[in-house]
């Protein structure tokens, strides 16, 4: 049955993406809908073992001189999707802050490692200097999770709430969901919401201690699937209370959030905290399982967590839904995947396609679900959720809708 | 909007002197709170927090496998991801499988819902000087979707000072219990929200406030604790953001 929503919808008036595929909205929807995937041996620094990443290969702007103690390869990645023009964030929110105000504005940005390359380096110098950090060296700044939140709060002036979610790789769907949440409660008339995450050292020698790097591109659901390809992005959203103005733009329902209680790394083996995750989210926006259109799989294309994703999607919407994974075409971008998988169903609903799951040759006959190979263009779309689960059972369904 | 009342609060704090400088009742922490095998992976922050939150928990008589909450701190695993910070350099050394997943900044919100087989949603948040402030904030904004209990633990632990000195001299967490029910209620808080500060901060409280952030909660801790009405800041910033406490 279809009840009232539990949360007032919020429109997304603008929202962008800088990932392996390029910059911006039509980079991401044409690799999406072309099934080419970016993925590629890491350039950006040395390992002792392959890995295939989605690395972000374009010159990336730098901060400008104000704000140079907030340099960070996360700020860089955060700065550019901002200034893309043609997507127009940027502008976007500089109209809110002149409607509304700065200080109703707030800035919530998920992220799992922030700056952490930079201070990865810095390390180096440390163990070779005495137990000191290099000059330029700023923890706060750089590497502290809110620091790319904060860069752009004040790179472009605003003075409402701002803060980090980090819970690993549901962080840019739970930061979504704070920011519908500050609207609905009018504490802000605006959030600019999202991930950001870049590729370092830690993550992908902790995926491969973990034995869950593929030594090729990713390979979501498939039989022989081989681990994960980590990526790199920003996808940023502006969310604004709904008014006659924004009626046009689309809508994000609601964000169903769930613990698995079970274990740091390892998934609830039924699925149960993703089933409760897409429960609560139908539950919130009052929808009924029918109601959803597609879904992106968070499917990460590690053995385990495929499976048990595939067991708790059928539990919610059988073998009836449409369900495709893109990390075949940006890697596993972390803490940034909440957000930027939001983005491609967006992409999904406005340009009426459902992608394919990039990589997948065989599904795994264990998976019940409906997972595509190949992407469908036109195709009816009015709903669409996206499913985020991270380390310490944290996990996170968003779902968004096209204009009403 | 929802009135959201505290329920409890709770200190730990390895460095007794504090809560005696401050007046505030509080905790070492208690290991026997957490299984051995669980005991063994956390990190003292993760200890911390797990004794503050149990304790909370248990004034305000809720059963925490029921509870939502929100956990904030600036470093989080600050040591855990220092100890592997220390071997990337060289490109060969192997990392611990444990300490990886450990060195997330939701290691403490995972471990605290497995340890109390707790299912809600629960949140990592990080926000520098306003993680209190940005903390009380997210528990007010939940709280207004779901009724009843939610848990805040805010904390930080003893930090390598190499990193960011002073920040991490002294480890310090604390948990509030909120709830939008008004029995067994301490007192009312409002919206957190940035207002012109009335009188000048407490300068023995903004010392400590830059050497443990997490002590950003000290003036509301001291307000319930006396059963004193007013506005209560939460954070030493230029924009001081701020919360009614109403006993």
């Amino acid at each position: 049955m279809t009840t009232s929503p539990k949360i007032k919808a919020a429109a997304i008036t603008a929202y962008t993406t800088l990932n392996a595929c390029g910059l911006g909205k039509q980079a991401l929807s044409q690799a999406l809908k072309t099934n080419q995937s970016p993925l590629a041996p890491l350039k950006l620094f040395e390992l002792a073992f392959n890995a295939y990443v989605g690395e972000i290969k374009q010159p990336l702007p730098d901060i400008p001189d104000n704000l140079k103690a907030y340099q960070s390869r996360n700020a860089q990645v955060a700065l550019a999707a901002l200034n893309y023009e043609e997507d127009g964030v940027r502008h976007v929110v500089e109209t809110a802050k002149q409607r509304y105000g700065a200080e109703r504005i707030g800035v919530i940005i998920g992220t799992s490692t922030s700056g952490l390359y930079e201070t990865e380096s810095a390390y180096g110098y440390l163990l070779k200097h005495d137990e000191t950090m290099p000059e330029n060296f700023n923890f706060v700044k750089r590497h502290a999770y809110q620091a790319t939140g904060r860069f752009l709060q004040l790179e472009l002036g605003l003075t409402g709430a701002c803060f980090a979610i980090s819970t690993a790789c549901s962080s840019g769907a739970k930061a979504i969901a704070a920011g519908q949440r500050l609207i609905d409660n009018n504490v802000c008339d605006a959030v600019l919401v999202g991930g950001v995450d870049t590729l370092c050292r830690l993550t992908l020698r902790g995926f491969n201690s973990l034995d869950l790097i593929s030594p090729e591109p990713c390979k979501p659901m498939d039989a022989n699937r081989s681990g994960i390809s980590i990526g790199e992005a920003a996808g940023l959203l502006v969310l604004e209370k709904q008014s006659d103005d924004n009626q046009h733009c689309p809508q994000l329902l609601a964000v169903g959030e769930s613990s698995d209680a079970h274990h740091m790394s390892h998934p609830h083996p039924e699925g149960l905290g993703a089933k409760l995750a897409m429960e609560s989210a139908l539950n919130l926006a009052g929808l009924e399982a029918s109601s959803i259109d597609y879904l992106n799989l968070h499917a990460t294309a590690t053995k385990i967590n495929d499976a048990v994703e595939a067991k708790a999607v059928y539990s919610v919407f059988a073998d009836k839904l449409p369900c495709s994974g893109t990390k075949g075409i940006t890697g596993h971008t972390l803490g940034a995947a909440g957000a930027l998988e939001t983005i491609i169903t967006l992409l999904a609903l406005e340009q009426q396609f459902i992608p394919a799951t990039t990589g997948l040759q065989t599904l795994d006959p264990d998976c019940q679900c409906q997972v595509l190979t190949k992407p469908l263009l036109n195709q009816p779309l009015k709903i669409t959720m996206s499913n985020s689960f991270g380390f310490g059972g944290n996990n996170a369904s968003v779902i968004v809708a096209k204009k009403s | 909007m929802r009135k959201i009342y505290i329920k409890s609060s709770a200190i730990c704090c390895p460095n007794a002197e504090v809560l005696t400088q401050f007046e505030l009742d509080g905790s070492d922490v208690d290991k026997t709170l957490i299984p051995a095998v669980m005991r063994r992976r956390t990190s003292l922050t993760s200890k911390m927090a797990i004794t503050a939150a149990t304790h909370a928990c248990e004034k305000a008589n809720v059963n925490p496998e029921k509870l939502p909450s929100v956990f904030a701190s600036l470093g989080g695993e600050i040591q855990v991801t220092d100890a592997l910070c220390r071997l990337l350099p060289d490109k060969d050394e192997l990392l611990s499988p444990t300490q990886f997943h450990n060195s997330v900044h939701n290691t403490t919100a995972g471990y605290w819902g497995i340890l109390n087989h707790c299912q809600k949603p629960a949140t990592a948040i990080a926000a520098v000087d306003d993680g209190f402030a940005m903390g009380l904030l997210e528990s007010w904004s939940q709280l207004q979707q779901t009724s009843g209990d939610l848990l805040l633990v805010c904390y930080d632990e003893l930090w390598p000072q190499y990193l960011a000195a002073p920040i991490g001299k002294i480890a310090f967490a604390c948990a509030l219990v909120l709830s939008t029910e008004v029995d067994n209620a301490l007192a009312i808080i409002s919206v957190p929200e940035i207002k012109p500060v009335e009188k000048s901060l407490n300068k023995d409280w903004c010392d400590l406030v830059n050497s443990a952030p997490a002590t950003a909660a000290v003036p509301l801790l001291q307000a319930l604790k006396q059963q004193e009405s007013g506005l209560i800041p939460l954070n030493i910033n230029a924009a001081i953001w701020h919360t009614y406490l109403q006993n």
